[in-house]
């Protein structure tokens, strides 16, 4: 009964968590899917919108809901500036150039962020009740993240499908050079892609604060960089939809499996759990490598 | 065999024999040395397989990390032996870098571009969390070998150990490493995995076994790294924990190092990872704490204004002149 008990409130708590992942991965997802970048250096922007939150709770007493448009505008602006800034010359250039070069974007910001607001772990709760309901205890704040993250998802969704400009870029995923042909311009399509994928991101580092309560650190994104792999392999890699369910389904999985293996006595169940994602990770990779929710190639 | 195709080896010799001699005229520099050799090894080595074949190995460090537990228990349980144990190390060290890179092998190299990038990630991040996650090796405790080593080396063998022999066997590692590569690009390996770099399809519709030798040089360059982690990680630090051997950083500091000097080059590796070394050495010594915050744009602008490294971009320029017997 505990056993059932405790795997119920895990999966509930999973499913929150893991709408906050879906939104963290679909930034990824977009800029490779347009742009066929990886960008290694993803973690340093959730890191930001998570600093942000922090200091507009701490300094304005704004309350992280308030704060994602700031987030999401200052997202933006840092993605426009790194595109154009770096990201444009690379367009064409081998893989391991943008690998090399997000990577060198991200470590940049992480130093330039430990310059400005130093290398403690910092944090903030914002406590608006807790609900209990049977076996559940879950605070509030943590349940309207997942409001706000399944609304973000919805409202990207209808962007893409019910916009001009969200079909264009629709088509760029599908054929650069067909896209082309119809007229679009690709660059610009390029420079807004990668910045509402930062923009995103940056916003997710927000819903991310309401469940890390004092694990907000410059250098917290490394962690999140690397589910996000995983989230969007299991996606399909280049579908921001498919990323936001595998999310879900990773938040689940994450916390229904510590549960799980928590029973098995001699072991770390925390580390055990990432042991069997990254090697859930490798077996959809050689099975299916368009992911469990992609579409064949 | 040609003592011509070989001439490229005379400027890199030059190098070693020059750093080799500042490490021991000049007093104080015998470390700071050892420390610009170690990331010049380990760019020889990553060299062989991703400057090689094009394919980006960002699990590399895992290779490193078994290396350094193969040392770690070898010293841990055989201790006895006394400094054989160390031999036993090393050998270990090889032989379970050689096993993962069969294991990796056979089935991340099927997949390649992103996904074989973000495939060695997972088998990095994996064998990490196995380790911590199933107590194996002390867990996340790791193994701690100071005291041990003290007690059955005596205090001035172990010292000698950790503060000159390692660092004796790294700059032999780099030397060995070069010859290794500049024997591969000669032979028909060399040949066989530039054309696989270039158009990998196209390789194999020509009749080259591409997996055989995609695999051959993933293993040559796995046991170098096995080497490196055994030398310059457990026998030098003394101690090794699977948070520090498994951080995916030290990869990435090889893919910097060989992408400066230049992919697939002979000499790249070691221009490459004496900037890096030497830059990450006096800037840590003169703005410390930022390092980092300089060397991220560096990179940046290398990528940009060099896309084939320094010594890429010196071999393209002087391609008709003499100098290029040197370069390779």
């Amino acid at each position: 009964m505990v056993f059932a008990e405790n795997l119920i409130s895990n999966l509930f708590y999973g499913a929150l968590l893991g709408s906050i992942y879906g939104v963290a991965t679909m930034g990824l997802s977009l800029i490779f899917g347009v742009l066929r970048i990886v960008n290694v250096g993803h973690g340093a922007f959730i890191m930001i919108g998570a600093f942000t939150a922090f200091w507009m709770f701490t300094l304005y007493s704004l309350p992280p809901v308030a704060v994602i448009p700031i987030a999401l505008v200052f997202g933006l602006a840092i993605g426009f500036i790194a595109f154009q800034a770096v990201i444009r010359r690379l367009v064409d250039a081998p893989e391991l150039s943008t690998l090399l070069a997000t990577f060198g974007i991200g470590i940049f910001i992480e130093e330039l962020a430990k310059l400005v607001w130093g290398a403690d772990y910092v944090g903030f709760s914002w406590d608006i009740g807790t609900l209990y309901l049977g076996p559940i205890t879950v605070s509030y704040s943590k349940i309207l993240a997942f409001f706000c993250s399944v609304l973000v998802a919805a409202l990207l969704y209808l962007w893409f499908t019910k916009t001009k400009l969200g079909n264009a870029i629709r088509a760029v995923v599908q054929d650069r050079e067909g896209a082309v042909v119809c007229g679009i311009n690709v660059n610009r399509i390029f420079a807004l892609s990668f910045s509402i994928g930062i923009g995103l991101t940056v916003l997710s580092g927000v819903l991310v604060t309401l469940f890390v309560p004092v694990g907000i650190n410059v250098y917290m994104g490394g962690d999140y960089t690397l589910k996000a792999f995983v989230i969007s392999v299991l996606g399909g890699l280049d579908s921001p939809w498919g990323a936001f369910i595998a999310g879900f389904l990773f938040g689940l999985f994450e916390n229904g499996s510590y549960a799980i293996l928590g029973l098995i006595p001699g072991v770390e169940p925390f580390a055990l759990t990432r042991f069997v994602a990254f090697a859930f990770l490798l077996i959809i990779l050689l099975v299916k490598p368009t992911g469990l929710l992609g579409g064949g190639e | 065999m040609k003592i011509r195709s070989y001439k490229p080896l005379l400027p890199l010799f030059l190098i070693y024999a020059l750093l080799i001699l500042i490490a021991v005229a000049v007093p104080g520099m015998w470390q700071p040395v050892a420390f610009f050799m170690f990331y010049v090894a380990l760019g020889q080595a990553f060299n062989i397989f991703m400057g090689l074949t094009g394919y980006v190995d960002f699990g590399y460090v895992a290779f490193l990390g078994l290396g350094a537990y193969g040392m770690a228990i070898a010293i841990k349980y055989f201790s006895s032996l006394g400094l054989i144990s160390i031999l036993l190390g090393i050998l270990l060290a090889v032989v379970m870098s050689i096993l993962l890179s069969l294991a990796v092998g056979a089935v991340a190299l099927r997949l390649r571009g992103a996904y074989f990038a973000i495939a060695t990630i997972g088998v990095n991040e994996g064998f990490r969390y196995l380790i911590e996650g199933v107590r194996l090796w002390g867990g996340s405790e790791g193994i701690v070998l100071s005291g041990l080593m003290r007690r059955t080396f005596g205090r001035e063998t172990a010292n000698l150990l950790s503060t000159f022999f390692s660092d004796i066997l790294i700059i032999a590692i780099a030397i060995l490493a070069a010859m290794t590569t500049i024997w591969i690009l000669n032979r028909k390996m060399g040949y066989a995995l530039l054309a696989l770099r270039e158009d990998e399809d196209a390789a194999r519709v020509m009749g080259i076994n591409v997996t055989k030798y995609k695999i051959m040089a993933f293993i040559t360059s796995a046991s170098f790294a096995g080497l490196i982690g055994a030398v310059a990680w457990t026998l030098k630090l003394t101690y090794v924990f699977p948070e520090d051997v498994f951080n995916i950083h030290y990869t990435v500091e090889a893919i910097v190092i060989v992408m400066l000097g230049g992919a697939g080059t002979l000499l790249g590796p070691v221009v490459g990872g004496l900037i890096y070394g030497v830059l990450k050495y006096y800037l840590s010594v003169v703005f410390p704490g930022i390092q980092l915050l300089i060397l991220a744009p560096m990179l940046i602008l290398t990528i940009i204004a060099f896309p084939e490294g320094i010594v890429g971009f010196i071999k393209k320029k002087g391609k008709k002149s003499r100098i290029s017997y040197y370069l390779r």
